[in-house]
Formats: structure tokens, C-alpha cells, sequence
């Protein structure tokens, strides 16, 4: 029976950053993972890590202590995972897209962020190869792109170096809860690990996990695919989404695509952006398909169908491989990143549906912040566990 | 979304795919042929040598003649045939999406309804990694064999062949018949693994055979231009004191074939792994079908073989795909399926075909394993 001071269950990107920072606070850490290292949503995701896709607030404030945490991960960890700041191109078809980007941009402004609009001849002066009848968009310099799957193994590989317990294939079974229901470990199908703190970092599975320490968590898993081009010459040079993005990630704003049925009901919007082998990731979706990430063809269909609205060249392109995964979603749109008040010692990192890469690194910040007693760099009581239960939807015996 | 229905969709073109096809129009199913490639035959189209065996098995008779037979059959059968035609994918509820070619030129992706699947489509070519191995001028010896039979194009004028099975053989006679030089052909093991009879032709024509050698390296500006070839131990590591450079510009590699089985993955087929079969291959039972019902593997993808054994499998496959559609009867498909195992038997003799007779029974025996699980 080994014994800690945290265990961290997950080995996502969610995960794998929360044992680096406590391991980094110097507590004992094991990480412990029910398959491989990024084997879930951070192996079949994209690639961002951005700020113009988040909410004007918390969300974009915490996006981007996230990118600058990430530059000096970059310097703490001597491996490569492909982190580049590059921006990030937004393009609108319509004129109601426009002025629901403006209205956007002049929050962000307002809050301090380098955004600009942007006319046709601009976004033309940036990404060339765009349809030629685009309205305009917008411009925001500080977002940066990741190899989600390669930041998993960079944290992993410095921590075991280093010192730290990797369990990975070891499944948790049980949370070890003593008489006053205080965490004393877990019980996993290769033993018990004892620690008097636990964090949940299952992503879209984190709730089988938190109902092991009896509580309820309204995660729900939401695909997304994406589609892989062949290699080519830079037909874009930086993240480029349309607007109508937003639209497929907060069901809030209200105004209506000019899109084919076919986009419309997979719920598709194009994204678009390069990889260091010079292909292209072309996504993406959003739906509701439970733990289903088949590659289905009127999905992959409606994103090339949006793609080719936008990069018409994508037509003359080789499509080389389709994969989907699960986003952990909340439905009030913002993670949990909270301790647990009637379960001392467990914590929840969870819920960021598309952020979670973005997010990542703040968010293990914080979990080690939470687990040592020291401030939080952020105001997080928004993402508290306990907003959950107000609603009396606890399901605690 | 184009919507198609068909009774039976086979993937592939080849001899197993071209018989199965023939088979089940021939019992009366609207069946459709999809190809990747300018013509149906599949790898027969570059087989100009003629085949071995015995004259049950069409020996003597040369590849690319049984490729026009069974097109010509096809015809007469009423299988529509769609080439230039790739599928992309296979999803759930037996849909097959391909993205069709036209005569003209224009591409379309189709999606296809199928009551039965064939999947037919054959295997690849094992790459050999070493030191510039991604220069152009590197290519399969299956590659090298398009090229000339089917293209005619020279790969190359002068050249180095990896490995020293029937391919490796075959196709550097067929490259020096072409007007190619061939430099050496070299072989790791300590002995030819192909024939005796192609081994002594090519070395008449002066072909030096390097057995118990490999290739260290490929160089070139933008392509191949030389390579090193050495001496390998017992313990298959390369004694670099015995170093060769070859003036060749072109690499072929004949290291043997996998199962393409992508397809059969991405419908949840229940795999397994046999060195003898090349590699990962779908379990199936004695008509071929396999454990995602209705969906039927033939030839290659179903384990690496020969043409002839395709031939047979994909007979089988389409007849069992009529018998399930209720075209034939049980008494008849069992009847013919138990001539055909017949000839199968006939066909893996000697001590290559036993082994793979062994192999096949362990697919058969693996899948009803799977079955009753």
C-alpha cells in the first residue's frame, strides 16, 4: 500500500497538469489513469489554446493566465509540445455575424484584449486562399496554439523523471472515505493508494468517478470530429474559425447561419488551422451522441461542406483520416473547479466541454492552489462544486 | 444526401471481388462492383507471367487473360461496375460511403445502402525502414510491377531489389524485361525464399543474389542515386565492415503484404493476428462471412494468399451472400461451397499451403470461439 499526499485520477490534459503543479508545490503525487496517457478526449481533439472563443469575463480572463502559464511551462519542461502563439482569425459570412462580432470585440477591448475588426480586403491580406465574398471579421493576437497529446507526455515524462508515481492502465474502483467522510485514497483494480486528497480529472467520465465519493456531477460527454488533410503548401497560416462558432458552442446567442440543412443539423462550424507536419485539422461540430466517437459520413460531409464554403481550395485537398471525441460539457457552460465541502480532501477538475486544452494549465494551477491552502489566482467561486448542489441535486446518502 | 441501395456492394476489384460479384448476380442479386482503380482485375492486370499449380487451377494460363475472362463475365452477368471509385468508409448499418469517379473526371461522394457486403480489398505492401527510405525512388516491388505492366513507365534504370520471395523475383525479371538494369537483388534470410525456377531465371540474366544481406541506406539529391548494401549476422545485425555502395536510382521492396482491413475495422469486425496470413485479418466462418453479420471478407483482406485461393473465397463469400438473401437455396449453397472447400484444400499443399491451410482453419475456429462468447 503506497501513501501520498495527492492522487490525481485522469491522465488527460486536465489531469496530467494538476499532478505537475502539485507535484511542483512538492507534494507527493500519483497519477493515475484508467488507460493510456491522453487516451481519451486530449488524443482526439484540436489544437487550441485560445481567448476569442471564450466569453468576455472569467472565461477569457482565465484563457489567458492560461496561455501566459503556458509560456513558462514551455521553459520548465524540457520537451516539445508544439506551442506557438499565433493568433487567431475570425471571418463572418453575414452582416448580423458582423455585428455580433463588433459587439464582441468591444467587450474584449474594453477588457484589455488586442482584438480587431477587420474588412474583406484584411482578412484576404492574412489568409489568401479565403472565399473572396467574406464580409470581414476579426483579429486577436494573443491566442496560441498546442499538440494536446504531446503536452500530456511532456508533463508526464518531467514528473516520472522527476520522481513522481505514474500509474497508468490501473483503474479506481472505489474513493476510501473514513468515518467522517474524509478522503483517505482510493482503491484501484492494482491495489489501494492512500492520500487524504483526491482529484477528480476524469473529464466527460469524471462523473462515474465523483459518484464514488457519492456525489453528482451533470457532465454530459459532446462529440466532436474532426477531418485531416493531406500534407500541403500553408493554406493558412494561423487558427482560422467562422463567427457562427460561437454560435455552435453557447446555444445563447441567437442569430441564424445562412447554412445547408446538412450543416445545420449536425451542428457544424468551420474551424480550420496548420499543424507542425503541414497538414490541415478542418473541424468542427458539436453533439450529442453519448460516448459514440465513430467517425459518422454526414458529419464528415457537412465539415467539409463548411470548410469548402470558406477555403474553397479545400475542394482540390485529400481528406487522409476522420476522428472524433468526447467534450466533458456543463450545462451552464463553465467547468468545476472546486472542492467538495461534505467530502474533505476531494476535489473536482472538470467540465471545461471545448477549454479543457486551453484551460488546462491555469486550472492545474488553481487544483494546486486549492489542495495547499493558498489563494487561487482567480476569483473561482462561479466554478465552485457547491453551485450544483443549491438546487438541492445532491446526491449524497 | 444520394441515396443508393443495392443488394450486394463488393469493395474491390480484384479476382476474389470479380468472382464473388459474378456469383452472387449470377443468383439473381442487383449487385455493384466498387473499384479505386482505371481498371477492374486488380493485381492480375500486371501479372503477365503465367500462373503455377495445376491445370484445375488455371495453370499455365497468364494472370492478365483470367483478369478480362472474369470481366467479360461480369458484363454478362449484369454487375454494374464503378471504377475510379475509392470507399472511403464503411458505418454502421452496413453503409458504404465512396467517393465515385466519373468518366469525365468529376468525383462525387455516394452514399451506399447494402444488404450485404463484400469486402474485397486485397492487401499492401510492407514497407523496409532504413536510412532514406521516404527518397523518391524508393517504391514497393508491387509498385514497381504497376508501373511497368500496367502504366508502362520505368521506375528507374538502374535498380536494387529488397527480398527474394516470388515478388522480389518475378518482378526484377519483369523490370529486365522492361529495359530496367537490375544492380543486385539482396535478402536477409541465408536462403531464397521464392521459387527455385524465377531464383535461377534472373540469375542466368546475371542478377547477382545477395543472400544474407540488407540495405543500410539510400542517397541522393531530391532522389535515389546510390545505396549501401551489407552483410547481416546470425543475430540479423549488419556487419558494416562488409559495406557496398550500388550506383542505383531506384529502391524496390519486396518484404511481403498485409491484409488491408481498415474497412472491416471501422465495422467493429473482430480481428486476428497471424504471422502466416501477413499480419491482423478478420475472423470469418466457412462462407466467409464475418462476425458483423452480413458483412463478408474475401482474398487478401481475409489473409494474404494467392489469386487463385481469392478466386475460390470470393465465389464463396458470394454465394453465401445470395444464400442469406434468400436468392439460393441451403441444399445448393452447401453443395457448391463443399466443392469449392475442396479445390481450396487443393490449392494449400506443399509446405507453404499447409501452413496457411493451418492458418485459415484457425480464423474459422477462432471465429466460432468468438461466436458462442
Amino acid at each position: 500500500m503506497s501513501a501520498f499526499d495527492a492522487i490525481v485520477v485522469g491522465g488527460g490534459v486536465i489531469g496530467t497538469q494538476a499532478a505537475y503543479h502539485l507535484f511542483k508545490e512538492g507534494l507527493e503525487v500519483a497519477l493515475v489513469e484508467r488507460y493510456d496517457i491522453a487516451d481519451g478526449t486530449s488524443s482526439h481533439c484540436d489544437a487550441v489554446v485560445l481567448i476569442g472563443d471564450k466569453m468576455p469575463g472569467i472565461d477569457t480572463e482565465q484563457g489567458y493566465a492560461s496561455i501566459q502559464r503556458f509560456k513558462e511551462i514551455v521553459q520548465e519542461v524540457p520537451y516539445d509540445f508544439e506551442f506557438k502563439v499565433r493568433g487567431l482569425l475570425y471571418v463572418c459570412e453575414t452582416e448580423p455575424e458582423m455585428e455580433a462580432a463588433a459587439g464582441y470585440v468591444a467587450d474584449q477591448v474594453r477588457d484589455g484584449y488586442d482584438m480587431q475588426m477587420l474588412d474583406t480586403k484584411d482578412i484576404l491580406a492574412r489568409e489568401p486562399y479565403l472565399a473572396k465574398d467574406l464580409i470581414g471579421g476579426f483579429w486577436s493576437s494573443a491566442d496560441a496554439t498546442l499538440n494536446p497529446y504531446k503536452l500530456c507526455y511532456a508533463l508526464v515524462n518531467h514528473m516520472r523523471a522527476q520522481g513522481a508515481k505514474i500509474y497508468d492502465r490501473t483503474n479506481v474502483t472505489g474513493v476510501l472515505l473514513d468515518e467522517k467522510r474524509r478522503v483517505k485514497g482510493v482503491e484501484t483494480d492494482r491495489g489501494t493508494l492512500l492520500a487524504k486528497n483526491v482529484i477528480n480529472c476524469g473529464g466527460a467520465w469524471a462523473p462515474e468517478l465523483a459518484r464514488m465519493a457519492g456525489c453528482d456531477l451533470p457532465i454530459q460527454p459532446r462529440k466532436g470530429l474532426c477531418l485531416i488533410s493531406e500534407k500541403a503548401f500553408p493554406i493558412c497560416s494561423q487558427k482560422v474559425q467562422e463567427f457562427g462558432y460561437m454560435m455552435s458552442k453557447f446555444e445563447g446567442i441567437n442569430f441564424t447561419r445562412n447554412v445547408s440543412e446538412r450543416v445545420a443539423r449536425t451542428n457544424v462550424a468551420m474551424v480550420i488551422e496548420p499543424t507542425d507536419a503541414d497538414n490541415f485539422i478542418l473541424g468542427g461540430n458539436r453533439e450529442f451522441k453519448g460516448f459514440d466517437i465513430s467517425a459518422e459520413i454526414e458529419s464528415i460531409q457537412a465539415i467539409a461542406e463548411r470548410g469548402i464554403r470558406f477555403f474553397p481550395i479545400l475542394r482540390e485537398m485529400n481528406l487522409i483520416r476522420a476522428y472524433a471525441g468526447v467534450r466533458p460539457y456543463m450545462p451552464d457552460h463553465l467547468p468545476v473547479v472546486s472542492e467538495v465541502d461534505n467530502v474533505p480532501g476531494y476535489y473536482i477538475a472538470a467540465g471545461h466541454e471545448g477549454d479543457g486544452i486551453s484551460l488546462s494549465a491555469i486550472t492545474g494551477k488553481m487544483i494546486a492552489q486549492l489542495v495547499t491552502g493558498k489563494p487561487t489566482d482567480f476569483n473561482i467561486d462561479k466554478l465552485k462544486y457547491s453551485r450544483l448542489q443549491k438546487g438541492g441535486k445532491s446526491i449524497e446518502q | 444526401m444520394a441515396q443508393n441501395k443495392w443488394e450486394v456492394v463488393v469493395v474491390g476489384g480484384g479476382p476474389a471481388g470479380l468472382s464473388a460479384a459474378i456469383e452472387a448476380a449470377k443468383s439473381g442479386c442487383r449487385t455493384l462492383v466498387v473499384d479505386a482503380n482505371e481498371t477492374a482485375g486488380g493485381q492480375l492486370f500486371k501479372q503477365i507471367h503465367k500462373f503455377f499449380g495445376s491445370s484445375a487451377h488455371r495453370a499455365g494460363v497468364r494472370g492478365i487473360d483470367i483478369g478480362g475472362e472474369l470481366l467479360a463475365e461480369c458484363e454478362k452477368q449484369g454487375v454494374e461496375v464503378w471504377l475510379n471509385s475509392v470507399a472511403i468508409g464503411l458505418f454502421k448499418e452496413k453503409t458504404v460511403a465512396v467517393e465515385r469517379g466519373f468518366d469525365n473526371g468529376a468525383k462525387s461522394v455516394v452514399v451506399l445502402e447494402a444488404d450485404r457486403i463484400v469486402l474485397a480489398s486485397g492487401a499492401s505492401e510492407n514497407a523496409v525502414r532504413f536510412r532514406g527510405w521516404t527518397l523518391p525512388g524508393v517504391m514497393g516491388a508491387g509498385a514497381a510491377q504497376t508501373m511497368i505492366n500496367v502504366n508502362r513507365v520505368l521506375p528507374g534504370k538502374n535498380v536494387l531489389m529488397i527480398g527474394s520471395g516470388n515478388v522480389g523475383l518475378i518482378v526484377s525479371y519483369q523490370l529486365m524485361q522492361a529495359g530496367a538494369d537490375v544492380k543486385a537483388l539482396v535478402e536477409a534470410a541465408p536462403k531464397i525464399g521464392g521459387y527455385a525456377v524465377h531464383a535461377s531465371k534472373i540469375a542466368r540474366a546475371g542478377v547477382p543474389i545477395h543472400t544474407g544481406h540488407t540495405v543500410l541506406e539510400a542517397r541522393g539529391d531530391r532522389r535515389v542515386e546510390e545505396a549501401d548494401i551489407c552483410a547481416v549476422d546470425e543475430k540479423w545485425q549488419p556487419l558494416l565492415e562488409t559495406k557496398k555502395t550500388l550506383a542505383v536510382d531506384t529502391v524496390t521492396i519486396a518484404a511481403g503484404l498485409k491484409p488491408l482491413v481498415e474497412l472491416a475495422m471501422m465495422h467493429d469486425c473482430q480481428m486476428m493476428f497471424h504471422p502466416v496470413l501477413g499480419g491482423w485479418a478478420p475472423l470469418h466462418d466457412a462462407k466467409m462471412e464475418t462476425t458483423s453479420p452480413g458483412i463478408y471478407v474475401a482474398g487478401d483482406i481475409s489473409g494474404v494468399e494467392e489469386a487463385n485461393t481469392a478466386l475460390e473465397e470470393g465465389k464463396l463469400a458470394g454465394i453465401s451472400a445470395a444464400e442469406s438473401l434468400g436468392k439460393i437455396g441451403e441444399a445448393d449453397a452447401d453443395r457448391i461451397r463443399s466443392e469449392i472447400w475442396g479445390r481450396l484444400d487443393g490449392l494449400r499443399l506443399g509446405p507453404h499451403g499447409v501452413m496457411r491451410m493451418q492458418a485459415k482453419s484457425e480464423q474459422i475456429d477462432h471465429y466460432k470461439s468468438a461466436q458462442s462468447a
